[in-house]
């Protein structure tokens, strides 16, 4: 096996140093093991790339790049982009679900304190609302 | 009007206690029997208070949801308690009840689904600023083109909607403005709208939905929410 270069040396402190943090968010529950699996498979992704010369010699030719740390630099950014909008389609969804519950909960409060106030009430009464 | 049909004004309120009573009085006085709900809308003031002082039920958002949220909570209401047809009526005074029968009986009638208070049907006197105005022959104009049929007040927020309109807009409702999207959704669903004149007046108190900030944001979030709706398959 060939010595690593010291960029290679460094993306795999890198990779490592991510991968332990993104566990230890899992560990101290902080971050699902949903949005865990995002994190792991884009670093190993990275990983491959920072690792593997052949690997990242053949994709740079094949997309017809002339510098291997472009390529590493635009797998990067692709991940990054997908990331965010997975985040932007999350963020919508739990926007929409909050607007739900929050009129769940309002509509609820409503029965609840013109049950309340009906309970008090003695029978017979007038009742303050028409619902 | 029909007797028997089951009328709901809903009445979307943020921060409108100066205005709101007097809005009510009027309604109740044009109106004895159809029934309000007022959907505070997450308001700082006594708003809740006033509506429930004269008896109408409120229903108190813990967040702000803005006008669209607050015209859904009001049609899950009216879906729920067996409303036939649900009006949509501002709190700030600028919808005068009077005008009521006149949009309700198109919808009562079954002549269509959903019946728009506009202010451009016919000469009324109301006068928008130049930039607002423009947006909203924009929009009309868009409206109009898409649904093959005149339509000239997208933005007004006087309107009838019939039960069928409102069972639809708890499960799939455009959010934040009820505007131009909404009436897009509506007619590539089938539902057939229509527009009735009616005059506008000053608002009374209070601020409108439409702050600055919106009012950049609403043409591009309107916009692209009708080429959207234009590109969703017809149901």
């Amino acid at each position: 096996m060939h010595f690593l270069s010291k960029t290679q040396i460094i993306a795999a402190a890198g990779a490592v140093a991510l991968v332990l943090l993104v566990l230890d968010l899992v560990r101290r529950r902080k971050l699902s093991e949903e949005y865990a699996l995002l994190w792991v498979v884009s670093t190993a992704g990275m990983a491959v790339l920072g690792f593997a010369t052949p690997v990242l010699r053949f994709v740079t030719r094949a997309l017809g790049i002339v510098l291997e740390t472009s390529t590493v630099f635009a797998a990067g950014l692709a991940f990054t982009t997908g990331v965010l909008i997975y985040l932007s389609v999350r963020l919508t969804r739990l926007g929409r679900e909050n607007q739900t519950l929050a009129r769940e909960l309002a509509l609820l409060r409503h029965d609840l304190e013109a049950l309340r106030g009906a309970a008090a009430a003695p029978p017979g009464a007038a009742g303050g609302e028409r619902a | 009007m029909n007797d028997r049909a089951r009328v709901l004004v809903i009445v979307p309120a943020f921060d409108e206690e100066e205005s709101l009573p007097r809005t009510l009085d009027e309604v109740r006085a044009v109106a004895p029997a159809v029934d309000l709900l007022v959907v505070d809308d997450g308001s700082r003031d006594g708003t809740a208070q006033v509506a429930r002082a004269r008896g109408v039920p409120v229903v108190r958002h813990p967040l702000n949801l803005g006008v669209g949220g607050a015209l859904e909570t009001g049609f899950r209401w009216a879906v729920e308690r067996g409303y036939d047809v649900g009006v949509q009526l501002d709190a700030d005074g600028q919808h005068d009840p009077a005008w009521l029968p006149a949009l309700l009986d198109p919808v009562l009638a079954g002549a269509c689904d959903v019946c728009i208070g506009s202010r451009y049907a016919a000469a009324t006197g109301y006068h928008a600023p130049v930039l607002r105005r423009s947006g909203m022959l924009l929009f009309a104009g868009l409206v109009s083109a898409a649904l093959h049929q005149r339509i000239t007040d997208t933005t007004s927020g006087f309107r009838a909607y019939s039960r069928a309109v409102m069972e639809v807009c708890q499960h799939d409702f455009p959010e934040d403005f009820p505007d131009a999207p909404l009436l897009i959704a509506l007619a590539r669903r089938g539902f057939r709208l229509r527009e009735v004149a009616v005059v506008m007046r000053e608002r009374r108190a209070g601020r409108s939905f439409y702050t600055l900030g919106k009012s950049l944001y609403y043409p591009y979030k309107n916009l692209l929410a009708s080429l959207m709706a234009l590109l969703q398959r017809p149901v």
